[in-house]
C-alpha cells in the first residue's frame, strides 16, 4: 500500500506494524507529530497499545525501561531537548539492556533556543550504550522502525533511530507501507529472554561490585559490536520480504571515486544529486552514506574507504572543542590502515541549527577538498561568517 | 514443650524458587538476582545478642506466701484452667481463704498499676479457690517418707506446713488446742468476711492430703513437749499469737471492758452476746475493724478510737472502707487515758487529743499527746490494740524475744528439728506471711530429713526473686515452659505498654451495706467465673514468653522464626543485635546479652 | 484480651529474606517485611536510589522474593507506570506494583514524576518511607527533614531552617483514592492501610515515618519507640485521605508533649527551650488545621449516621 506522508508519521506507522505494546512519550518539535499521530491510533484502536501520557521525557524514558523490563515491546521518541532531559535514563536502558527502540528527530540544542536541525542532540548521547541509525527517507523510517526492534530484541539492546528535524520529519514522501500480515511474519511477539515476572522473582540492576560490573559492560560491548552483522541478516530477510535494503554503509557510485563524501541524514540526497552531477561531468566523486553511528562501524568503514585519495565528511554537529564528530571518529577509524592506503580525510562542519546544505555547499565541499585546503581549527566550516 | 534457641552456622536456607550460582563464576548480561542475601551473614556485625529468658513477675516475689501467679494466670490466658488450680494449689493449700482475707501485697508490685489498675488477683485467686472446691484437683503425694512430723496449732502456718509435707510424702500429726482447726481463720476473722463452708472446705483439702488432725489437744498441757520431740522425727510450732495485748489504763477492769480478740472468738464460735446500744472499739488493725463490724451486726452503734490518722492504720485498706461504708465512725488522733464507770459498768472513755510527730521505728508518725482532752461515752469497749505470743511451757532456750521466736529462712529456731512459723515468730503478722512461713518450714524439714544439703544457690532458684520459694519447683512440677530463666524481678520500665491496652479492674462487688450489717453473710460476692477470668486475662505475665509473636513481628532482619513444636529460634547468624526484639518484647522476656549464648 | 493479638492481624509470610544490609535497629526492612506480608507475593517492587538500593542486597543476590526493579532516582512512579502499562497489556491486573522510595526520592528529585503517576491516576501502590534525610549518602538534608534538625549539610550551629513539606496534603491534592500516612512501630494500622489500599485501584500513597537509628543518632533499639512517640506527641499524626476528599485520622493521639522526643535523639540534641517551644507551638497549630480538616470532611457525612 502507498501512501504519502510526513516522516513523523513514517514513525508512528512503523510504530504501529511493529505492534508496539507500551508507548511513553513527550511533545517537543519537531518530534510533536509523532506523539500526535501515536496518540490518534491509540485512541482509535488501529494500535492497541498503552500509551502513558508522561510528565516529561526523563519520565517518558523511564517508563519504556519499565515496560520492556516487564518484557513487552515498549517505544519513545523525542527531540533535543527532551533527549538530553532522558540522559540519565538512556544510559540506564543500555546498561539494563532492554530493547526498547525511539526515534529521536533530530533538532538543535540551547542555548539559544533553536527548533531546526542538527544532530548534536543525539550524538551527545552516543555512549549510553545505544544503537544509532541516521535515517535519509520516509521509507527508510518505517523500514528501518521495524527492523530496530528485530534487531534490538535479537541482541538486547536499545535502538534510537534518527531522522533530520523537518527536512525529514515534516517533509511528506510517497512510502510503501508494508503488509501487516508479512511484518507480523518478519517480526513476532516479542519473547523476553528475562523480565518481571512474579512467577520467577528476580532483582534487576542492584549494587554490582566492582568485581563484576567490567563483565557487564563487557558482555554488553560484545552485544553492540555484532550489530553490524545482525542488522545485516535482518535486512537480508527484510530484502527478500519488502525488496528494500539500506545497509549500515551505502556506497553510492564510490567505485574508482578519487573523492568520497561521507554523509549522513537527509544531506545524502543533496549529496547524491550532487554526486550524480560530478559524474556526469565525469568527475570520480562519490558517496558514503553513514546509516550506522553506533556501533561505530569500523571495519565496514576501512573496507569502504581504503584506498580512496580523498574523503570530505559532512558533519551537521560539532563537538565544540574540537571538531566534527563524524569526521573525529573516522579518523581514528582509519588510522591503522597502513599510509600508502589510507585516505586523506578533510571534515567540514555544516548546516548547524537547520541552516540549509544546498547543492553550491557540497560543491564548496568538494572544492576545498580538492585544492586540499589545510584546515585552519581541526575541520573546515562550510558556510559560516565568522 | 520445647524451648526458645538460637541457631547459627547452618547451611543457609535457601528459598526454593532461587536457583544459586553454585559458586560458579558467571556474569550474565544483566544483573539479574540468582539467590537470596541468605549468603550474607549479618551476624557478624553484631556486638550484643538477643536471648530468651524468662524472668520474675513482681507479684509473684511480693506473695509471702510464694504463689506462682504470673504461672496460673498464663495458663489461665491459655483456657488451661485445671492446670492453674493444680499451680495455685502446689503453693497455698487455701486459696479461697486468702482470696478474701488476703491483704493482697502482690497487687502493690502488679507491674499493671502503671498502665492502669493491678490485676484483682486476689479475686481471680477467691475464684480459683471457689472453683477447686466444685472440682478438686486430684491429691498429690510424693514418694511415702518413713519420717513424721508434728504441728502445733491448725492456724494458716500449721495447716500450709503439714499440706506441704503430706505433699512432699510425710506423715504429719496437727495438734489444735480449739476444738476446730483454722487458727485465727476461724477464731479472729468473722464469718462475713469468710464463711464457714468455705474455710471448712479449703482445711479438708490439708485432711486429703493425709494430714491427721486432731483438736483439744493442747500441747505443753495434754502432751508435754518433750513427749512430742521423742515421738516425731520434727515439730512445727504454729501456735499464733493470741494473747491480747493490755492498754494499760485506769478502770480497764471494769465490766463492760472485754478484749476484742475474746469477743471475735464468742461471736466465731457462735455466741451473740448484748453489748449494748453504743460500742467503742479500741485500735486500728484488723482486729478492730472486725470487732467494729461484728458489733454492729450485733445491734450496735460503734465508734473506733484511733491514736493515729486513717492513713496509719494497720487494717487492710479495703477492711477500714467496707467498715465505714457500714456506718462505724472514726474518732482519729486519739489515745485513751482512762475508762469511767456508771452502775458498775463501764460508762466513757476519757480521751487525749493526739498530733502527728516524727517517724517512729515502723515508719508511721508517731502520735503526740496534745493536752487536749474529750470523752466518749461507751455501753462497751473492745480493745484491739494488738496480740501478743502465749508460749507456756515451751522450751525456755529456744531464741526469741517479746515479738516472737526467731527462725532462720527456712523456720529452723535455734533447736534442732523444732521449726517455727506464723504468728509466733516475729515475721510479718498475716495469713499469706503464715501460709508461706509454713511452706519454708515443710521444705526446711524435708531437706533436713533427707540430709539435703544444697547451697543457698540451689534455694534461690527455687525462689521468686528475694520472695517466697516454690514448692512446685521443688516438686519439680512447673507446668510453665520457661526458657533459660532469671531470678530477677521484671520493674516496669522492662515493659513495652505498646501492645497493651487499657482494661477496666474488675471491682469486688459488694453487698448494700444497709443489709450487710443485718447479719454475717458473706459482704464481698466474688467475681463470677468468667469475670475472674476476664481479670486474669489483665494479666500482662510479666517476664514470662507468651509466644505472642511480637518479637518475631518486630525483628527487622527476620531473624526469629517459628521452630517446629512452637518455639523461637533466633538465626544468630543473621540478628545484628539491634535489640529491638528486647526493647518490644511486651514483658521483657528477652534479655540483650554481651556473651554468645 | 488485654494484649493486642497482633499476630492475629498481621499476616505472617517469608518474602524478605535475612541478611539484607541495613544498619541494625533500620525500621526500612521491618516496615519491607510487614508490606510484603500484606501484598504477598505477586508483588513487583521498584526501587529508585536509596538506603533500601543497598539494603536489599548487592547483586546476585535479593532479599526480597518478589521481583524488584532498581532504577535512577528521580523515577519510581514512571518506571512503575511502565510496569503497570505492560502488565496490563498481558492481563495482569492483579499483580501489585509497589514503589518503595525514601523522602528525597520522594518530596525532592521524584516529586515530578510521582505527581505525574497520580495525576495519570497511574494504578501503582507507592510507598514513600521516610528516614527524614538522605541517609544513603551519608544524612543530608531533603525537604522532609524537620526544622531544627541537624544533618551533614545542616549543622548544629545551622540546623535546617524549613518545615518539612507536608507531602500528604499534596498529595491529597492530586485527588488520588487512597493517601495515608503509618509507621512500622504501628504495624496493625500500617498492615491495615496496605490492605485497604491493596484493594483499590488507582494511585495509593503510603508515607511511612521511618526511623534511622544512625541518621537520628539515637540507639538502635530506640527508633521504634521515637515513631511511636512522634505519632503520639502529633509530630506525625497518622492520618488517612480517601478522594484527596475525606481526611480521618486513623487511631488516638495523646498528645504527649513533643520534648522527649526530640531530646532522645541526637540529631535534635543542640536545640534550645526556646526552639523546642517554638516546635510545640508548629505541632499544635498543624494537629488544629488537621482537625478542622478532619471534621470539614467527616468519612462518614453527617446526618447519615
Ligand atoms: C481478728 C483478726 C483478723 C485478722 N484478719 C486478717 C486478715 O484479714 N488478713 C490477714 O492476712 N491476716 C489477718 N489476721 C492475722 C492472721 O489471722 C494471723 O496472722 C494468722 O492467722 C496467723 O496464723 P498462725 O497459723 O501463725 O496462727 P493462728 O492462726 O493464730 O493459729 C494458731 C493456732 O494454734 C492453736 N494453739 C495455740 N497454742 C496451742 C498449743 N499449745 N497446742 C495446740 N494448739 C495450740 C490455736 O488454737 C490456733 O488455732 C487477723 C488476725 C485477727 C486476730
Ligand atoms: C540523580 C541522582 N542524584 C543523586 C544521587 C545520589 N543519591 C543516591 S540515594 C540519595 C539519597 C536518598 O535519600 P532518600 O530518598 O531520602 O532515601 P534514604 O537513603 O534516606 O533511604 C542520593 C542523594 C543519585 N543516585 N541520583
Ligand atoms: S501484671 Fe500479672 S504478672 Fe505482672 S505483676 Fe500484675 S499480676 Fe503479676
Ligand atoms: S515478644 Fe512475645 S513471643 Fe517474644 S519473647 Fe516476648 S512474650 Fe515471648
Ligand atoms: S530484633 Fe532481630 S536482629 Fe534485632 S536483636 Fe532481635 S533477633 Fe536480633
Ligand atoms: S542509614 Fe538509616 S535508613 Fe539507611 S540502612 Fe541505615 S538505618 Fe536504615
Ligand atoms: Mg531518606
Amino acid at each position: 500500500m502507498k501512501k504519502v506522508m510526513v516522516g513523523n508519521h513514517a514513525v508512528a506507522w512503523g510504530v504501529r506494524l511493529a505492534r508496539v505494546e507500551v508507548i511513553s512519550a513527550y511533545p517537543i518539535t519537531p518530534q510533536t507529530q509523532v506523539v500526535e499521530k501515536l496518540s490518534e491510533m491509540c485512541a482509535d484502536g488501529t494500535l492497541p497499545a498503552r500509551f502513558i501520557k508522561v510528565e516529561s521525557e526523563h519520565s517518558a524514558m523511564a517508563a519504556v525501561i519499565g515496560a520492556s523490563a516487564t518484557g513487552v515491546r515498549a517505544f519513545t521518541a523525542s527531540s533535543s531537548h527532551g533527549l538530553l532531559y532522558m540522559h540519565e535514563m538512556l544510559h540506564w536502558a543500555g546498561g539494563a539492556r532492554l530493547p526498547i527502540v525511539m526515534v529521536d528527530v533530530n533538532r538543535a540544542v540551547g542555548a539559544p533556543w533553536n527548533i531546526w536541525t542538527d544532530q548534536n542532540d543525539s550524538l551527545s548521547q552516543r555512549d549510553t550504550g545505544w544503537v544509532q541509525l541516521y535515517c535519509e527517507t520516509n521509507q527508510e523510517v518505517v523500514d528501518t522502525t521495524i527492523m530496530a526492534f528485530k534487531l534490538a530484541e535479537t541482541l538486547d539492546v536499545p535502538v534510537m533511530l534518527m531522522l533530520d528535524g523537518f527536512y525529514l520529519s515534516h517533509t511528506a514522501e510517497p512510502v510503501d507501507v508494508p503488509d501487516q500480515e508479512m511484518v507480523d511474519r518478519f517480526l513476532p511477539k516479542r519473547a523476553a529472554s528475562y523480565k518481571l515476572d512474579v512467577e520467577s522473582p528476580h532483582a534487576f540492576g542492584a549494587l554490582v561490585k566492582p568485581d563484576a560490573y567490567m563483565e557487564m559492560r563487557f558482555l554488553q560491548q560484545e552485544a553492540l559490536q555484532q550489530v553490524p552483522q545482525t542488522l545485516a541478516a535482518i535486512e537480508k530477510d527484510w530484502q527478500r520480504m519488502f525488496g528494500r535494503s539500506y545497509g549500515a554503509l551505502e556506497a553510492y557510485r564510490a567505485d574508482d571515486a578519487e573523492l568520497l563524501l561521507v554523509t549522513s541524514g537527509t544531506v545524502t540526497s543533496t549529496a547524491r544529486a550532487v554526486v550524480d552531477a560530478r559524474r556526469a561531468a565525469g568527475e570520480r566523486v562519490g558517496l558514503l552514506k553513514m546509516k550506522m553511528f553506533r556501533p561505530f562501524p569500523t571495519a565496514l568503514l576501512r573496507d569502504a574507504l581504503r584506498g580512496v585519495p580523498r574523503v570530505a565528511v559532512l558533519d551537521r554537529n560539532i563537538s565544540p572543542g574540537h571538531g566534527g564528530i563524524f569526521a573525529e571518529e573516522l579518523r581514528s577509524a582509519l588510522y591503522d590502515i597502513p599510509d600508502a592506503e589510507r585516505p586523506e580525510l578533510f571534515g567540514f562542519v555544516l548546516g548547524l541549527g537547520g541552516r540549509d546544505i544546498t547543492p553550491a555547499v557540497i560543491d564548496e565541499v568538494i572544492e576545498k577538498t580538492r585544492a586540499g585546503v589545510v584546515p585552519s581549527r581541526e575541520d573546515l566550516w562550510v558556510g559560516v561568517n565568522p | 514443650m520445647p524451648k526458645h534457641t538460637t541457631t547459627s552456622g547452618g547451611a543457609a536456607r535457601v528459598p526454593e524458587h532461587i536457583t544459586t550460582t553454585n559458586g560458579a563464576r558467571h556474569v550474565p548480561q544483566v544483573a539479574m538476582s540468582s539467590m537470596s542475601t541468605l549468603a550474607t551473614r549479618t551476624g557478624s556485625w553484631k556486638y550484643q545478642y538477643p536471648a530468651y529468658h524468662d524472668r520474675v513477675a513482681p507479684c509473684n516475689a511480693g506473695c509471702p506466701v510464694g504463689i506462682d501467679i504470673e504461672g496460673y494466670m498464663n495458663l489461665l490466658r491459655e483456657g488451661r484452667v485445671d492446670e492453674a488450680r493444680d499451680l495455685l494449689l502446689a503453693e497455698n493449700p487455701l486459696p479461697a481463704v486468702t482470696g478474701r482475707v488476703c491483704h493482697h501485697p502482690c497487687e502493690n508490685q502488679c507491674n499493671r498499676r502503671a498502665l492502669d489498675e493491678a490485676v484483682a488477683i486476689h479475686a481471680v485467686e477467691r475464684a480459683m479457690g471457689d472453683l477447686a472446691h466444685q472440682r478438686p484437683a486430684p491429691v498429690f503425694r510424693s514418694a511415702l517418707r518413713p519420717e513424721r512430723v508434728a504441728v502445733v496449732g491448725s492456724g494458716p502456718a500449721g495447716l500450709a506446713c503439714a499440706y506441704h509435707l503430706a505433699r512432699f510424702g510425710y506423715g504429719v500429726t496437727v495438734y489444735e488446742a480449739a476444738p476446730a482447726p483454722g487458727g485465727m481463720l476461724r477464731l479472729g476473722i468473722p464469718e462475713y468476711r469468710l464463711p464457714r463452708d468455705v474455710l471448712d472446705r479449703d482445711i479438708a483439702r490439708v485432711a486429703a492430703h493425709g494430714a491427721e488432725i486432731k483438736c483439744g489437744v493442747r500441747i505443753g498441757r495434754d502432751i508435754s513437749w518433750d513427749d512430742l520431740h521423742r515421738t516425731f522425727d520434727a515439730i512445727f510450732v504454729a501456735v499464733g499469737a493470741h494473747a491480747s495485748r493490755a492498754l494499760g489504763v485506769p478502770g480497764e477492769d471494769l465490766p463492760g471492758v472485754r478484749p476484742g480478740l475474746a469477743f471475735l472468738r464468742e461471736v466465731n464460735l457462735g455466741g451473740r452476746p448484748d453489748l449494748g446500744r453504743h460500742v467503742v472499739v479500741v485500735g486500728g488493725g484488723n482486729t478492730a475493724m472486725d470487732c467494729a463490724r461484728s458489733a454492729m451486726r450485733l445491734g450496735a452503734r460503734v465508734t473506733v478510737v484511733y491514736r493515729r490518722t486513717r492513713d496509719e492504720m494497720p487494717a487492710i485498706r479495703e477492711e477500714v472502707e467496707d467498715a465505714m461504708r457500714e456506718g462505724a465512725e472514726f474518732v482519729f488522733l486519739a489515745n485513751p487515758l482512762a475508762f469511767t464507770s456508771a452502775a458498775g459498768r463501764v460508762d466513757a472513755i476519757v480521751c487525749e487529743r493526739m498530733a502527728l510527730g516524727e517517724p517512729d521505728a515502723s515508719g508511721r508518725r508517731r502520735p503526740m499527746p496534745t493536752g487536749e482532752r474529750f470523752t466518749v461515752y461507751a455501753d462497751t469497749v473492745l480493745s484491739a490494740i494488738g496480740e501478743s505470743t502465749a508460749l507456756d511451757g515451751f522450751y525456755p532456750d529456744v531464741q526469741g524475744s517479746a515479738s516472737g521466736l526467731e527462725v532462720d529462712a527456712l523456720g529452723g529456731t535455734s533447736r534442732d528439728l523444732l521449726y517455727a512459723g506464723g504468728d509466733v515468730t516475729d515475721l510479718e503478722r498475716t495469713v499469706a506471711d503464715a501460709l508461706g512461713a509454713g511452706k519454708r518450714a515443710a521444705l526446711g524439714i524435708d531437706r533436713h530429713l533427707r540430709k539435703h544439703h544444697g547451697d543457698t544457690h540451689e534455694l534461690n532458684a527455687l525462689r521468686f526473686g528475694e520472695g517466697n520459694l516454690s514448692a512446685a519447683r521443688w516438686l519439680r512440677r512447673d507446668p510453665i515452659r520457661r526458657t533459660d530463666p532469671i531470678n530477677q524481678v521484671v520493674g516496669v520500665d522492662d515493659l513495652n505498654f505498646t501492645q497493651y491496652q487499657r482494661v477496666r479492674r474488675h471491682a469486688d462487688p459488694h453487698l448494700p451495706s444497709g443489709s450487710a450489717v443485718t447479719g454475717f453473710d458473706e459482704v464481698n460476692a466474688g467475681l463470677t467465673a468468667s469475670e475472674a477470668m476476664d481479670e486474669a486475662k489483665r494479666c500482662l505475665n510479666c517476664g514470662v514468653c507468651t509466644e505472642c509473636d511480637v518479637c518475631l513481628i518486630f525483628c527487622p532482619d527476620a531473624a526469629i522464626t517459628h521452630a517446629e513444636g512452637g518455639a523461637y529460634v533466633i538465626a544468630l547468624d543473621y540478628c545484628k543485635g539491634c535489640g529491638i526484639c528486647a526493647a518490644e518484647c511486651p514483658r521483657g522476656a528477652i534479655t540483650m546479652t554481651q556473651d554468645r549464648p | 484480651m488485654s494484649q493486642l493479638r497482633i499476630n492475629e492481624l498481621i499476616p505472617e509470610g517469608r518474602l524478605l529474606a535475612s541478611g539484607h544490609l541495613a544498619c541494625p535497629g533500620c525500621a526500612a526492612p521491618l516496615a519491607m517485611k510487614l508490606a510484603l506480608n500484606a501484598l504477598g507475593a505477586n508483588t513487583i517492587v521498584v526501587m529508585p536510589a536509596c538506603c533500601y538500593t543497598i539494603i536489599a542486597g548487592p547483586w546476585p543476590q535479593s532479599s526480597l522474593q518478589v521481583p524488584v526493579f532498581h532504577t535512577a532516582f528521580a523515577t519510581g512512579p514512571a518506571v512503575a507506570s511502565g510496569i503497570r502499562a505492560a502488565l496490563d497489556t498481558q492481563g495482569k491486573f492483579d499483580t501489585t506494583v509497589l514503589v518503595w522510595v525514601g523522602d528525597g526520592g520522594t518530596f525532592d528529585i521524584g516529586l515530578q514524576s510521582l505527581s505525574g503517576a497520580a495525576e495519570r491516576n497511574e494504578n501503582i501502590l507507592y510507598v514513600c518511607y521516610d528516614n527524614e534525610a538522605y541517609m544513603n549518602t551519608g544524612i543530608q538534608r531533603s525537604s522532609a527533614t524537620p526544622w531544627g534538625a541537624w544533618t551533614t549539610t545542616t549543622p548544629a550551629q545551622f540546623p535546617e531552617a524549613s518545615n518539612k513539606k507536608d507531602i500528604l496534603a499534596i498529595m491529597a491534592a492530586h485527588n488520588i483514592p487512597y493517601a495515608a500516612t503509618a509507621t512500622p512501630a504501628y504495624p496493625v494500622d500500617f498492615i491495615a492501610k496496605v490492605n485497604k489500599a491493596k484493594a483499590m485501584r488507582g494511585t495509593r500513597f503510603i508515607h511511612l515515618l521511618s526511623p534511622c537509628p544512625p541518621g537520628w543518632k539515637c540507639g538502635d533499639d530506640e527508633g521504634l519507640e521515637l515513631a511511636r512517640m512522634a505519632v503520639q506527641s502529633r509530630v506525625f499524626p497518622m492520618v488517612e485521605v480517601e478522594d484527596g476528599q475525606h481526611w480521618r485520622v486513623t487511631m488516638e493521639h495523646a498528645g504527649d508533649p513533643v520534648e522527649p522526643y526530640l531530646r532522645r535523639q541526637g540529631r535534635f540534641r543542640h536545640l534550645s527551650g526556646e526552639q523546642v517551644t517554638h516546635i510545640q507551638r508548629e505541632i499544635t497549630a498543624r494537629w488544629e488545621s488537621l482537625q478542622r480538616r478532619a471534621q470539614a470532611e467527616p468519612l462518614v457525612p453527617a446526618g447519615a449516621m
